[in-house]
């Protein structure tokens, strides 16, 4: 049978396509290797003990290291998570398990998921309206605030998506040997949940600490370790704010330790990532 | 008391997320207020305007004669106040937006299309592992990556090689070259290709968004029913033209997925503000560098020591929010419409 032009093309374009397709996934995955590779490499070759017990010294040549930025960006994240777990939470269990008789609740998911998506740089200067300009100081709660904005829609939606997935026949049993729907939520669904629960934290946590935008006026950042309360009352240092101060200046010694900062930020986040997938695995077997 | 336990958890709760709505209200209400100074200042005329000055300039005062005018045997200055603009900015995002879009959702749904229709299931799920790692690098280190390692291959390589392609061809002079105010006269110059320019921005953002449209991509076109595919490949379909029908079924999701990639992308400012050059103009050459709306808050917040700059800024910041609102809303109405219209009978 003679094959005619149009189907001569339409089997050579499906050749072309499904090359294609397999060209750009393996694209994408070279792209990733080229960018963790590097950070890989000038990460490692520039960590050291230094860098973890050391304050900055000034002196760019022989620049110290940044432990004030990991305690600082520690203690950033320690209070947002006290503010943001709770309260995204609280949203999430009511969101899942009082749905039916609200007229809320769809709204607040809507709406959780839209603020999941506005620009990190826009909650920083909501925060320095609210906590810095009225005080003429950059603090550490206007950073926490920013962040704890930031994690609060995701804990409710990833909090709500693992309740769900509780089956109803809990529920039912339980109401069904006479608890209360506060009983019920609080000592059978949530319990049954938790793995699943923390691991959304878990993805808030790892969102919100590689997170720069939010702290540039809101913490900005300074060069000494916090040690005592009255200093969250002051511009706080925290690891993202400065790997990107150092990253910027001209000496390479300075540079290298933002090298290193980026390489331990992206080992918190990478091992919180797979964390989580071991957590939700070995909650669901098979 | 157990009717008690049960209301307490159930106001806590809905207090909880009446909180959502009120951090909404909050964001718009505080930053429509902090840009009132600029809004009374500038008005509509701000989104249109096309100058950024953050300083006073001081020059002769010129008379109805022509001439300066003189005062004691002084020449009268006259200082003209800090004039703010968002066109450039927003020109700036619009552009490199477009460029990221341009190049992540082809790539995107390509990859979306490999691991729904090509892998198997046991490679898929480590390359979608993979690939949404990419999502999970911070802004920072992406900008690190552009500035060090990015900008100087495209000012090294890539850029002097487009030069040499194009730079003669006859339409593409304004890409090339631009016109520059020196004293009183305009002339012609190449355009200085550092590598960090629009070009470069636009490359960062789209490897940033290239994981988020790959996976609501994949979701989406996981979700055509295989009634449809099978429908397509009894008639006699090739492969490539089952994926296209599966495309066009989804079409409206899959272009929300893309809306909400362009969100991420117009929001995104740390990578940016890196790789982007910095300078607030417009210049349609992608060669040039320009200055998005978050790169231009990230750069001058800090900086800004009068009542008027930062009123400004602020309003930039909320014209920002406004942009990044609307795409979410939009898309979010279209991934999750498509998504319950697939599932009823098509």
């Amino acid at each position: 049978m003679a094959s005619s032009l149009h189907n001569r093309m339409t089997r050579a374009s499906n050749r072309v396509a499904f090359v294609v397709c397999i060209l750009f996934t393996v694209f994408i995955l070279a792209l990733l290797a080229l960018v963790t590779g590097y950070l890989v490499k000038i990460g490692f070759g520039s960590l050291s003990w230094d860098f973890f017990t050391k304050e900055p010294s000034g002196d760019p040549k022989f620049p110290g290291g940044m432990r004030h930025a990991l305690v600082g960006t520690g203690v950033l994240i320690l209070l947002a998570s006290a503010v943001g777990i709770p309260l995204g939470m609280l949203t999430g269990v009511y969101l899942a398990e009082y749905d039916a008789k609200s007229f809320i609740a769809s709204p607040v998911r809507f709406i959780c998921d839209v603020l999941a998506g506005v620009p990190s740089i826009v909650v920083g200067i909501l925060g320095y309206e609210l906590l810095v300009a009225p005080f003429s100081r950059y603090n550490a709660w206007a950073g926490s605030l920013a962040l704890a904005f930031i994690m609060i829609p995701i804990v409710a939606r990833t909090t709500e998506e693992m309740l769900r997935l509780v089956p109803n026949s809990y529920r039912e049993a339980s109401i069904a040997l006479g608890a209360t729907k506060a009983w019920t939520i609080i000592r059978v669904v949530i319990p049954a949940a938790t793995g699943s629960i923390v691991t959304g934290i878990m993805l808030a946590i790892a969102r919100v600490a590689g997170e720069t935008a939010p702290l540039l006026f809101t913490a900005l950042g300074s060069r000494f370790t916090p040690t005592g309360w009255s200093d969250l009352n002051n511009p706080f240092p925290s690891l993202t704010a400065q790997i990107f101060s150092n990253s910027i200046q001209p000496a390479p010694e300075t540079r290298a330790l933002a090298w290193a900062g980026i390489i331990v930020l992206i080992s918190l986040i990478f091992v919180l990532n797979l964390g989580m997938r071991v957590f939700t695995r070995s909650r669901h077997p098979g | 008391m157990r009717i008690g336990a049960d209301g307490v958890l159930r106001y806590t709760t809905a207090a909880s997320a009446t909180l959502i709505l009120l951090m909404l209200a909050a964001l718009i209400v505080i930053l429509a207020r902090a840009a009132m100074p600029a809004v009374h200042a500038f008005g509509w005329g701000f989104l249109a305007e096309r100058e950024w000055r953050a300083n006073e300039l001081s020059r002769p005062l010129i008379g109805p004669d022509g001439k300066t005018v003189k005062e004691d045997g002084e020449t009268v200055m006259e200082t003209i106040p800090p004039k703010f603009g968002a066109m450039p900015v927003i020109y700036g995002t619009v552009v490199t937006s477009g460029i990221a879009l341009a190049v992540a959702v082809p790539l995107s749904l390509g990859a979306a299309l490999f691991l729904t229709r090509i892998s198997g299931r046991r490679f898929a799920t480590p390359v979608s592992f993979l690939i949404e790692f990419l999502a999970a690098i911070p802004s920072i280190a992406y900008g690190i990556w552009g500035l060090f390692v990015m900008a100087p291959f495209l000012q090294e390589h890539l850029e002097p090689f487009c030069r040499s392609m194009l730079g003669n061809v006859p339409g593409f002079f304004w890409m090339f070259h631009q016109k520059v105010q020196v004293g009183k006269d305009t002339i012609v110059m190449p355009i200085a290709m550092t590598g960090r320019d629009m070009l470069a921005g636009g490359l960062i953002l789209a490897i940033m968004i290239i994981p988020i449209i790959t996976a609501l991509s994949r979701d989406i076109l996981r979700s055509v029913p295989r009634a449809q595919i099978e429908g397509t490949l009894a008639l006699g379909a090739t492969w490539w033209q089952s994926c296209k029908e599966m495309v066009r079924f989804s079409r409206s999701a899959l272009f929300g997925a893309v809306m909400l990639g362009l969100a991420r992308a117009a929001g995104e400012t740390m990578a940016v503000t890196m790789v982007i050059g910095n300078v607030i103009q417009i210049n349609p050459s992608p060669f040039a560098p320009a200055q998005t709306m978050s790169s231009l808050l990230a750069t001058q917040f800090g900086e800004a020591n009068n009542e008027l700059h930062r009123a400004a800024l602020v309003e930039v910041a909320l014209i920002l929010l406004v942009m990044s609102l609307a795409f979410n809303v939009v898309a979010r109405w279209l991934v999750v419409g498509g998504a319950s219209r697939t599932a009823q009978a098509h």
